[in-house]
């Protein structure tokens, strides 16, 4: 099969102009009758499902929590960015156009990226006009901040809650939506499979999904003309992560196993700003936003004697000297300082503490705010950053006013996802991948304040264009009917899978050795950090593959999930998902095996340079490697998407 | 109007408007209650229970003031009812540890407790104009004149005076019976009369602390206004001590109501803001501590001091 | 430390609760409370003791409003500002006695355990708490100017999580504090002034008909509100009501 993207002729600047200008449409009082269903309801999901059911469509929308406004967009700091230009400081649709390329380390599909860029400004407007409460400078007007891997200003932010109030706004329109009867909406019900028919010629389509009633284990069918996934990123595949302890892959990865090409698994970005761990019992990591970036500066003590001392805690981090700190980003970075990319800092962080300057547990570096505490007053960094400090506060039982922060880089964001052209529609007629679920426009790399950006270009201003192009012809096909072979094949296999799990449990249940879905999950998120997390090689990898595989085995053996399939039951769910996340771990590092290179989040120490940073092979691997599932034990198939860079010149990455 | 759209905030709203009234009319009651303590025998007092029971104006108030009480409370219950509805069928176990504002959570004993009052404080003084319960009474030397006035009244004294009641009454009914019998009626003022010189207080002005008999033995001559003495009940009631810590226990519980009920009014009328809040409160508190001491400084201040 | 802990446990909507007491050792300061559920549950699950106990929580960083337990006596725990799952057992002592109870009110029926069903909160939403923004033809996002006061109290009301502690926390299972963010968050932006009669009318009303009770001022809700929520938008709730009520085009009945 070749991956077709569809990217429209005509210049970059054009490309999107022409599609909309070309494309089908649906007649008003056709819309009603063709039905779409939306899984997930964060900023992709929750955005497309209310654009779509403004604009007629029926739609039903899943969300696995008790409420779609719980989704984790909810979760993100920082703000979002948008050429808007109001700054005057040199904006434009082609520098955000630019940076995300170049932040993406040149591994995003350009016309793709354009559109981003084109439509970042109106999301804006849409969110300001929902009631967001962006940051407001006196005179009324918005304001911005900066943020990694940009020299302009073009972040608008809510606080440190920007990813809140943005999906509040999105869930808002949803809601309304609701109560119009366009959108209906299943809260805790997750989807386990895709449901694929054939048409009349043949040709597969999504037509529905198979999803479980988290409260009362009944699995139910939804039939609909097309299918959207917008299900988030498998970050937790770390066990330890920036994620929510509800983000799982497991609706991509039905997709994936349906005949859905899922591409550049490997890319996973690691954020540098998180509050470090301190224990075996820690279930999460707390991301600390990139704003702090702004303000703080980073640094380790320049002696290793100082490190250890602090790490005995005989000393504090405020009673090493200033000529005695190494600000290694401003080292090593001076363009940027503190404010390089993501997967730069938190490799430089990773660096330091390799070679013995960590601070903490030995995984930690100082991010210090007496400076700007000096130079602002500590009122203003309190108006900045407050809500931070106090959290900050609360985790670490530490006041930052007074010793300088710690932190160290964790899991936050994957790039990759399902395939998708420019459509967004993946290789499955029908079904459409939104927002981080999908793998389009970040490259190797995502830049800070991006992601709400994706999310919501996604689901308000390109689904509800794209779809309509799909779904104008399927008005002829009438009304999806769920009563088919199709749904009741997936349906069996879904009871089968459960079945399968629930009787491991019964079967130990007298046995000796009983472990539980967190012990596995655990235990493979410990081996992905450690053999593919920030610094992969080929004996790395290798190693990993071993232990999954062998991981997996048990736990396919050893796993006990109490109860059974007909009641409210969080540990069915867990290991539902974590059965996928083991295929997906194998894919991860299949991916990392094959790109022999180093690119964005995704670093092979085999490729750098002599100072240590990432080094492209672009001869070899300038594309997307989209895999194709062949079958629980069989190695996945690649399929290539070659990239071509027209309106941009590629170049070295460069922050220094 | 249908029950059911009466909503919660409007239901609230009407609370916190009775309220607000309440409040206000609280304010003037002690103030007028402050009179007792004057140093003029309870002339100002005097004067002033009289305007209150005889002025129209005040009657038609009065009804107001019960009417909305009578709201104020029975509004208060429905929300209440409704409250605990609303929590459902299985409560917590632990009891609540959450920090709330003062007197909030006694809204509703303190606002019973209170109803106790307000019934004994009617059984003491209000009941008594009424003439549903007993009480001291008193009458005003002006009125006295229209006993001067009074030919059988006149008559009768001056039998008393100088001969004996019963063979006077008994010739008198040969001759005219109807006379006999109009003069029989006034036997018992006879007494009262002869008391008067003795019961006359030192400004000449009140003739106090008639004894239900009396008051009626005077009320045989049309026109003579007998009113209750609340001064001298007053000082009667306060002076016992045991009832001088009851009103002041009740006093208390009213603090907790009014501390909380006055900035209720204008959080739930919706005049509270970030601006404002904090003074609403600090006004509050002054309110309810001023209220306090001077309903309090009747109990005590007669208790000791008259 | 070591702590015995006293947890609700109801098998479904319809089965009837009841306390059952376990024990948990070696319990670490920095140990956040849900971690120590996860430890208790890793222990019923492994011992074999009993089903493992249901909580609700997603985020773990106190921004996504999913967890939230009754912990002696107070929603969120002994901690001012915090949710459930960023409590730290820091705030406990070795030997401590901790009740664990889910939310109680009407409208927040158990699900399981300590997992109650929270919809009710969505109903009030999707019966006004929105600005009906139809995507696209919107006008530019500086062409509506708004004085940063203003859209700083804005953002201080909407920063409610929905977790419904202020439901819990009120002695009449109020939802006043949710609902007055929410009014107040779109009354004080301009653009959600075309709506804004209408808005608070249909919410309090949703919120009467769920069975949600009347606010009695005794601001626990504020106390207890994660994200420290002020009464004061009560206040500008009952003044939007007044004038809803006051303001009503009578046509439209």
């Amino acid at each position: 099969m070749t991956l077709d993207s569809k990217i429209p002729e005509g210049p970059i600047a054009e490309k999107w102009t022409n599609y909309k200008a070309h494309q089908k449409l649906v007649n008003p009082a056709n819309k009603r009758k063709l039905d779409i269903i939306v899984v997930g309801t964060g900023l992709a999901g929750g955005a497309a499902a209310a654009s779509l059911g403004a604009l007629g469509f029926h739609v039903d929308v899943f969300c696995i929590q008790d409420s779609p406004r719980r989704a984790h967009s909810i979760a993100a700091q920082g703000g979002i960015n948008a050429a808007k230009n109001y700054q005057n400081d040199g904006d434009s649709i082609y520098r955000l156009f630019y940076d995300t390329i170049k932040g993406g380390d040149y591994r995003a599909r350009e016309a793709n990226v354009y559109r981003l860029a084109e439509v970042s400004g109106n999301i804006i407007d849409q969110c300001v006009a929902q009631g967001v409460p962006f940051a407001r400078d006196y005179s009324g007007m918005l304001d911005n901040r900066s943020f990694g891997g940009a020299q302009v200003s073009r972040t608008f932010y809510a606080r440190g809650q920007t990813g809140q109030q943005l999906l509040l706004g999105a869930y808002s329109a949803l809601s309304r939506e609701v109560a119009r009867g366009t959108v209906t909406l299943h809260e805790r019900h997750e989807m386990l499979d895709l449901v694929i028919i054939p048409d009349k010629e043949g040709k597969p389509r999504a037509r529905g999904i198979i999803a479980r009633n988290l409260v009362t284990g009944e699995i139910e069918r939804y039939a609909a003309h097309a299918v959207v996934v917008a299900s988030g990123g498998y970050g937790n595949l770390f066990y330890l992560s920036t994620n929510a302890m509800g983000s799982n892959v497991s609706a991509a990865w039905a997709c994936h196993r349906k005949g859905a090409f899922f591409a550049n698994p490997c890319y996973v970005q690691i954020h540098p700003t998180c509050i470090p761990v301190h224990g075996d019992y820690q279930s999460k990591l707390t991301l600390m936003s990139e704003s702090l970036r702004n303000d703080g500066r980073i640094w380790v003590p320049k002696k290793k004697e100082d490190a250890e001392a602090i790490r005995r805690g005989e000393k504090k981090g405020k009673d090493i000297p200033e000529e005695e700190r190494d600000y290694y980003l401003e080292r090593r970075y001076p363009a940027f300082g503190n404010l390089v990319p993501r997967d730069v800092a938190s490799r430089a962080a990773k660096e330091r503490c390799d070679a013995g300057y960590g601070v903490g547990t030995g995984l930690a570096v100082f991010l210090d705010f007496s400076e700007a505490i000096n130079r602002l007053g500590k009122d203003v960094v309190k108006q900045r950053y407050g809500n931070l400090f106090q959290m900050y506060q609360k985790i670490v039982d530490d006041d930052p006013y007074e010793t300088p922060m710690m932190i160290y880089p964790a899991v936050h964001y994957t790039m990759g996802g399902l395939w998708v052209d420019y459509e967004l529609q993946t290789t499955i007629p029908g079904l459409f991948a939104a927002g981080e679920a999908n793998f389009s426009d970040h490259g190797a790399n995502r830049l800070g304040a991006s992601a709400l950006m994706q999310g919501l270009s996604d689901g308000y201003f390109v689904l509800p264009y794209t779809l309509q192009n799909y779904l104008a012809d399927q008005i002829y096909v009438g009304k999806i009917t769920s009563d088919t072979p199709e749904f009741d094949k997936a349906e069996q296999d879904v009871r089968e899978r459960i079945n399968k799990l629930l009787e491991i449990g019964h079967k130990n249940e007298n046995g000796t050795e009983r472990l539980t879905v967190d012990h596995f999950h655990k235990a493979l998120g410990h081996i992905m950090w450690e053999y593919c997390g920030m610094a992969r090689s080929e004996e790395s990898l290798k190693i990993a593959m071993e232990k999954v595989v062998e991981l997996e085995a048990e736990f396919w053996q050893k796993v006990t999930v109490p109860g059974n399939n007909e009641e409210f039951n969080p540990e069915l769910e867990k290991a539902l998902r974590l059965a996928d996340y083991f295929e997906l771990a194998r894919l991860v590092i299949t991916d990392a095996q094959h790109r022999k290179e180093s690119c964005g989040g995704h670093f092979r120490i085999e490729s750098q340079t002599e100072d240590g940073e990432t080094l492209r092979d672009d001869e070899h691997f300038m594309y997307v490697a989209a895999w194709e599932y062949k079958g629980h034990d069989v190695t996945e198939e690649m399929h290539k998407e070659d990239l071509h860079y027209e309106a941009i010149h590629i170049a070295k990455r460069n922050y220094k | 109007m249908n029950l059911n759209q009466f909503h919660s905030i409007s239901k609230k709203i009407t609370v916190a408007l009775l309220g607000g009234f309440l409040l206000i009319f609280v304010l003037f009651h002690a103030g007028a209650n402050l009179c007792i303590l004057r140093n003029d025998d309870g002339a100002w007092y005097s004067a002033f229970c009289h305007f209150m029971g005889t002025n129209y104006i005040v009657k038609v108030f009065e009804v107001i003031l019960m009417a909305t009480i009578f709201f104020h409370i029975c509004l208060t219950l429905w929300l209440a009812y409704t409250n605990y509805k609303a929590r459902g069928t299985v409560r917590y176990h632990h009891a609540s540890k959450t920090k709330t504002h003062t007197g909030s959570k006694l809204m509703a004993w303190t606002g019973g407790f209170l109803l106790v009052l307000l019934v004994m404080h009617f059984c003491d003084f209000y009941f008594v104009k009424l003439g549903w319960v007993e009480g001291k009474y008193m009458v005003k030397t002006e009125e006295i004149n229209k006993i001067a006035q009074d030919e059988n009244a006149m008559t009768m004294l001056q039998v008393a005076q100088y001969a004996d009641v019963d063979e006077y009454l008994n010739n008198l009914e040969k001759t005219d019976t109807q006379k006999a019998a109009k003069l029989r009626e006034y036997i018992p003022l006879v007494d009262v009369i002869k008391n008067m010189e003795s019961k006359l207080s030192e400004d000449k002005k009140y003739m106090k602390n008639l004894s239900v008999e009396e008051k009626e033995a005077l009320s045989v001559i049309n026109g003579v206004d007998v009113e209750p003495d609340f001064y001298t009940m007053a000082r009667g009631k306060f002076k016992t001590w045991w009832v001088s810590v009851l009103y002041l226990i009740l006093f208390a519980l009213l603090w907790f109501h009014l501390r909380h009920g006055f900035p209720s009014v204008f959080q739930t009328l919706g005049w509270n803001n970030y601006t404002y809040s904090k003074a609403i409160d600090v006004i509050g508190i002054c309110y309810a501590c001023l209220v306090f001491l001077m309903f309090a400084a009747v109990p005590i201040g007669v208790y000791f001091f008259l | 430390m070591n702590l015995t802990l006293h947890i609700w446990r109801q098998e479904n909507a319809k089965a009837k609760g009841r306390f059952e007491t376990y024990k948990v050792e070696n319990i670490s300061p920095d140990c956040s409370f849900l971690e120590m559920l996860d430890i208790l549950n890793e222990k019923l699950t492994n011992d074999h003791i009993a089903h493992p106990v249901c909580f609700d929580n997603d985020c773990r960083e106190g921004i996504c409003g999913m967890c939230g337990l009754y912990i002696n006596g107070r929603p969120h725990g002994n901690d001012d500002g915090v949710t459930t799952c960023q409590l730290h057992m820091r705030h406990f002592n070795d030997g401590d006695e901790i009740w664990i109870e889910p939310w109680r009110a009407k409208p927040f029926p158990v699900i399981r355990d300590l997992v109650v069903d929270r919809t009710a909160f969505d109903k009030i939403i999707q019966a006004g708490g929105y600005i009906s923004a139809t995507t696209g033809g919107v006008p530019d996002a500086n062409s509506i100017l708004i004085p940063k006061h203003k859209a700083d109290q804005a953002m201080d009301a909407a920063e409610c999580i929905g977790c419904g502690a202020c439901v819990a926390a009120c002695k009449n299972a109020s939802a006043m504090l949710f609902v007055s963010a929410k009014v107040s968050h779109l009354a004080l932006l301009p653009q959600g002034k075309p709506e804004a009669q209408d808005r608070v009318k249909k919410m309090v009303c949703k919120m009467d008909e769920l069975g949600f009770g009347a606010c009695t001022n005794t601001y626990a809700c504020e106390a207890e509100c994660p994200k420290q929520i002020k009464r004061q938008n009560i206040a500008r709730l009952n003044r939007e009501w007044i004038c809803s009520a006051l303001g009503r085009d009578r046509k439209e009945k």
